[in-house]
């Protein structure tokens, strides 16, 4: 059985032609895993055995005649930091080596009805924070374009694992642009929701303010599929809204999709580029123009301060919300008994050996921004700010103002780089975020997509470009992408 | 702003971690780099923001009754998240003592 280039809907498609079965399928995955995965480091745990009773049940379910939804049988690989009952969710980090979920994230319990197969938990930079999954306790995930390169991060094992086939799909999260940059690194489409369009529950926290679960698909077709399964309001996240996605979503038509107008940021293009970027980045505007769609020139002047905006809200909530990880219930296995331990050493312990070099950092950086004497000058302001960035998308979208319905931008400054090039310098770290934090800043969905279809002989890396939409709005971005898919060389 | 090292100590103790001693002084220059690049912020006139939340948040309310509560956990589950606890004793979670 042939897994390259197999989508949700092809796959669907011979399942129901009965090319092949469930079983059959997912035993190919997994063998396909444990051929390949050696190399490219995407697996942090196989889930085979569950996989393979899954997969026997969806079987069963065709033989009986009962009727099969688009996701049935589909293999998906799941970032660490998604909880799925029974299974480790370690969120890449050595604080979580020993924890076993007790029950499944929404997204999950979503999915299980909808009858996927999980093949397996995914690497990513610990607790979601970095830009190219080096920041795992565990291992290092490749580049399946180029080897010697990061995926990007944080969701790089669930990005590589697709772009490897290795899985059909998978879910990431996005909270500065943990979804997109890695797509954009290895050609892959990712869609960061707008915020509280899917639940969190089960998604182990970073910047609650900002993180959103999202789809990694091979097409963007594939990702309204798997986005419209994940999506709608649920009463363990209170930040989730019901929203109604019609079958637009789906099946977009290609008159309405000509009516948007899409609107190009200065400020995006202004320098700091690498050049291959700008050239791929221009060959989208250019197959875009050939649908017929309007492209306006606009501006969003607050952009230059979204990273540092980031940089401090993120760490604010970071340093709450990894709070909760006191070594106690699980981490490490220290044995506190015969080490004369009080109970504040055994934080200090639990905490200083089982968290990494960025997570320490960011946490310390949080409570800095968050400390007496200072949290006017970064936090309050940097909450002002945000509210400047998410103003200047607002008068953007508005008839009034900029009037366009989606914003066309890179993903990232440059192409995927050298494993080990940036791991020194947090800061060169953080700016290659720079322009997938301003949707997350402002909670706005938005999806990369690859500029054409790369072949992963001959080592021309992937460049993606961004389309962020009106919130809710995720059929425009949806829809074009799937015209743009189309048409794409 | 200008961080030193008993400023990082400091927040270390705040926050509950053992600092590797032996990367202080690069710990430090990284901070104050990260803490430099925010200086930018400071041109940005936010006088007429008062308001700082983001969005129009409402508070969700609901009945006290938690659907996920450990009591409410079956019993596989109960046990296999007690199972995973460092130190336990009949069933429950076993800590040094929280006064001393």
């Amino acid at each position: 059985m042939d897994l390259n280039n197999l989508t949700i809907k092809s796959f669907h498609k011979s399942f129901i032609n009965k090319d092949f079965s469930i079983l059959e399928i997912t035993k190919s995955f997994l063998s396909s895993i444990k051929e390949k995965d050696k190399k490219i480091g995407a697996y942090l745990s196989l889930m085979e055995e569950s996989a393979l009773s899954q997969a026997e049940k969806v079987d069963v379910d065709l033989a009986k005649g009962g009727e099969l939804g688009i996701l049935s049988g589909v293999p998906l690989a799941i970032k660490d930091n998604i909880l799925i009952d029974g299974f480790p969710a370690t969120a890449a980090s050595k604080i979580l080596e020993n924890y076993i979920a007790v029950y499944d994230a929404t997204v999950i319990k979503k999915l299980k009805k909808s009858g996927v197969i999980f093949l397996g938990k995914t690497n990513m930079d610990e607790f979601a924070m970095g830009s190219s999954t080096e920041n795992s306790a565990f291992k290092i995930t490749k580049n399946p374009f180029d080897l010697e390169r990061v995926p990007g991060g944080s969701s790089g094992g669930s990005v590589a694992a697709v772009a490897a086939e290795i899985a059909l799909a998978a879910l990431g999260s996005d909270t500065g642009g943990s979804i997109r940059q890695p797509a954009g690194f290895c050609g892959m489409v990712g869609l960061k929701p707008t915020y509280g369009a899917v639940s969190r529950y089960g998604l182990i926290a970073m910047g609650s303010s900002l993180d959103q679960i999202g789809p990694i698909t091979k097409t963007v077709e594939d990702a309204a599929i798997l986005f419209k399964e994940i999506s709608g309001k649920d009463n363990f996240d209170s930040t989730s809204i019901n929203f109604e996605y019609k079958e637009e979503l789906l099946n977009p038509k290609l008159e309405n999709i000509k009516k948007l107008k899409i609107g190009i940021p200065k400020e995006y293009f202004s320098g700091g580029l690498d050049k291959n970027v700008s050239l791929a980045i221009e060959e989208a505007i250019k197959i875009l123009k050939s649908l017929k769609i309007e492209f306006k020139e606009i501006n969003l002047p607050h952009t230059k301060y979204a990273l540092s905006c980031y940089y401090i809200i993120m760490p604010a909530e970071v340093s709450s919300n990894l709070a909760r990880f006191d070594g106690i219930r699980y981490g490490q296995n220290l044995n506190f008994k015969n080490q004369n331990l009080n109970l504040k050493d055994i934080y200090f312990k639990q905490r200083g050996g089982g968290f990494g070099p960025e997570v320490k950092r960011r946490i310390a950086l949080g409570t800095f921004v968050l400390s007496s004497g200072y949290y006017d000058a970064y936090y309050a302001k940097a909450q002002k700010v945000r509210k400047l960035i998410k103003e200047d998308f607002d008068k953007a979208f508005s008839p009034l103002g900029g009037g366009v319905d989606v914003i066309l931008a890179p993903v990232s400054p440059t192409t995927a780089f050298k494993i080990g090039e940036k791991t020194d310098d947090p800061l060169k770290m953080y700016l290659s975020d720079i322009f997938t934090i301003p949707a997350n800043l402002a909670g706005l969905p938005a999806i990369s997509i690859p500029v054409k279809n790369y072949q992963k002989i001959g080592k021309e890396l992937p460049v993606g470009f961004q389309l962020i939409g009106k919130p809710f709005h995720e059929a425009d971005i949806l829809g074009i992408g799937q015209y743009y898919d189309k048409i794409k060389k | 702003m200008a961080i030193n090292k008993k400023t990082l100590e400091y927040l270390a103790e705040l926050s509950r971690i053992d600092l590797d001693n032996k990367n202080e002084e690069k710990d430090l220059k990284d901070i104050q780099e990260i803490l430099n690049y925010f200086e930018e912020l400071k041109e940005v006139d936010t006088e007429n923001i008062t308001d700082i939340s983001i969005q129009n948040l409402k508070n969700i309310f609901r009945e006290d009754d938690s659907e996920t509560s450990l009591r409410n956990l079956d019993m596989k589950k109960r046990e296999k998240l007690i199972n995973q606890f460092i130190e336990k004793e009949k069933g429950f979670l076993k800590i040094p003592p929280v006064f001393e």
